[in-house]
């Protein structure tokens, strides 16, 4: 997810190419390409730009709904409704072949990894190993974060956290002073009730695909 | 004989426009970095070059109409015109923005009349306090939504 607006320009994009199976997009105004995975401009007249990531969360239906009651949900489009994916897909294109590989890596290519890059590194968490573990605390590029597995099983947020924390049941609480903290990282009762967490951009992601785009990212092995 | 060689050229490199960028960017192959810059590169100055080779082409034709001899040397010029305009055509178009659909004034409903399933996964994003969802099974079909959030215009990509 990308701010749209560059040297002042609100642009408009279009998906223009695939490239390596990830897509390329043209906008309307300049004619320059982006590369989606990275929202950075690879040719045209903006080249070398780089697109202001909004920071988005892949959550599941209900547990986004429950955070946010008011909000909005892009409506289908009718014309277009009967080809929108099904629920399966994501089986579906887990068995797709690859244009490229990493052998030898340490894991397959339609692997689904949580890839953060930030504060200078970037690094891969395999999704199986999060939910395994519920909480992971971590350093990248030496600084300490947190990532979180939702309770729905399916959803993943990761923080920038100081302090260290534990899961007590369903409940995510700190070490120093046992205040509980909800999925959004912010601290709902306790001495630190109120307080959030900085969010950390993070992107669910094949295996192939983030290895492609971050050729030094290292692989989360504990 | 130089008037029909341009010619052949120009057709060529009208057509080269359109069929080398379209070769190296096709899916369901690896493309490395330079190859992706020199298709790109292509694209961009694509319109404007084969526009170029098209005029050429048609004023060789035009210019040089009387002076042929034979019909199979104007034969051959039409056509060498026709592809350097096809090229001309083609170079405009980007196969990629016909097939895929990507939204630029996209519609919402409220969470409650909303009937994607619970345990379906949404982009979720919260700018200003306006809170929306993109669900995914939408989202893997238009790729792209240009969008307003909070005052803030941003893209959505999936």
């Amino acid at each position: 997810m990308w701010a749209r607006t560059v040297k002042g320009l609100v642009l408009t994009f279009h998906l223009a190419g695939i490239n390596n199976q990830n897509f390329l997009m043209r906008d309307e105004e300049t004619g320059t390409f982006w590369q989606q995975i990275s929202g950075r401009a690879i040719s045209g007249p903006l080249a070398g730009s780089q697109l202001e990531p909004v920071h988005s969360d892949e959550l599941t239906f209900a547990l986004w709904h429950s955070e946010a009651p008011q909000g909005k949900v892009l409506k289908p489009v009718p014309k277009f409704a009967s080809e929108y994916e099904t629920k399966d897909w994501d089986v579906r294109m887990a068995k797709e072949r690859t244009v490229l590989d990493f052998p030898n890596s340490g894991l397959r290519s339609r692997d689904l990894v949580f890839g953060i890059e930030a504060f200078g590194a970037s690094r891969a968490y395999p999704v199986e190993r999060i939910f395994a573990a519920k909480v992971i605390e971590d350093r990248l590029g030496g600084e300490p974060i947190l990532i979180v597995a939702g309770q729905d099983g399916k959803s993943i947020r990761v923080f920038q956290a100081k302090a260290e924390f534990y899961r007590a049941g369903d409940v995510l609480m700190d070490a120093e002073t046992g205040s509980d903290w909800n999925f959004s990282g912010c601290a709902v009762r306790g001495k630190l009730a109120g307080k959030c967490l900085p969010p950390v951009n993070a992107l669910k992601d094949y295996w192939f695909d983030w290895r492609n785009y971050h050729p030094d990212t290292t692989i989360f092995k504990r | 004989m130089a008037a029909r060689l341009l010619s052949l050229f120009c057709a060529l490199v009208s057509l080269a426009c359109f069929v080398l960028p379209m070769y190296i960017i096709r899916p369901f192959r690896h493309q490395g970095a330079h190859e992706l810059a020199v298709a790109l590169f292509v694209r961009q100055i694509g319109p404007s070059l084969s526009v170029a080779c098209a005029i050429v082409s048609l004023a060789l034709l035009i210019l040089g109409w009387r002076r042929m001899r034979g019909w199979l040397t104007r034969l051959a010029m039409a056509f060498a015109c026709v592809l350097a305009l096809g090229g001309a055509y083609l170079a405009r178009v980007n196969v990629y923005e016909l097939m895929f659909h990507h939204l630029d004034t996209p519609q919402f409903e409220v969470a409650k009349d909303s009937h994607v399933d619970k345990d379906d996964m949404v982009l979720a994003v919260l700018v200003n306090g306006d809170a929306r969802a993109y669900p995914i099974r939408e989202m893997a079909y238009h790729h792209v939504v240009n969008d307003t959030v909070g005052r803030e215009p941003i893209v959505s990509t999936y």
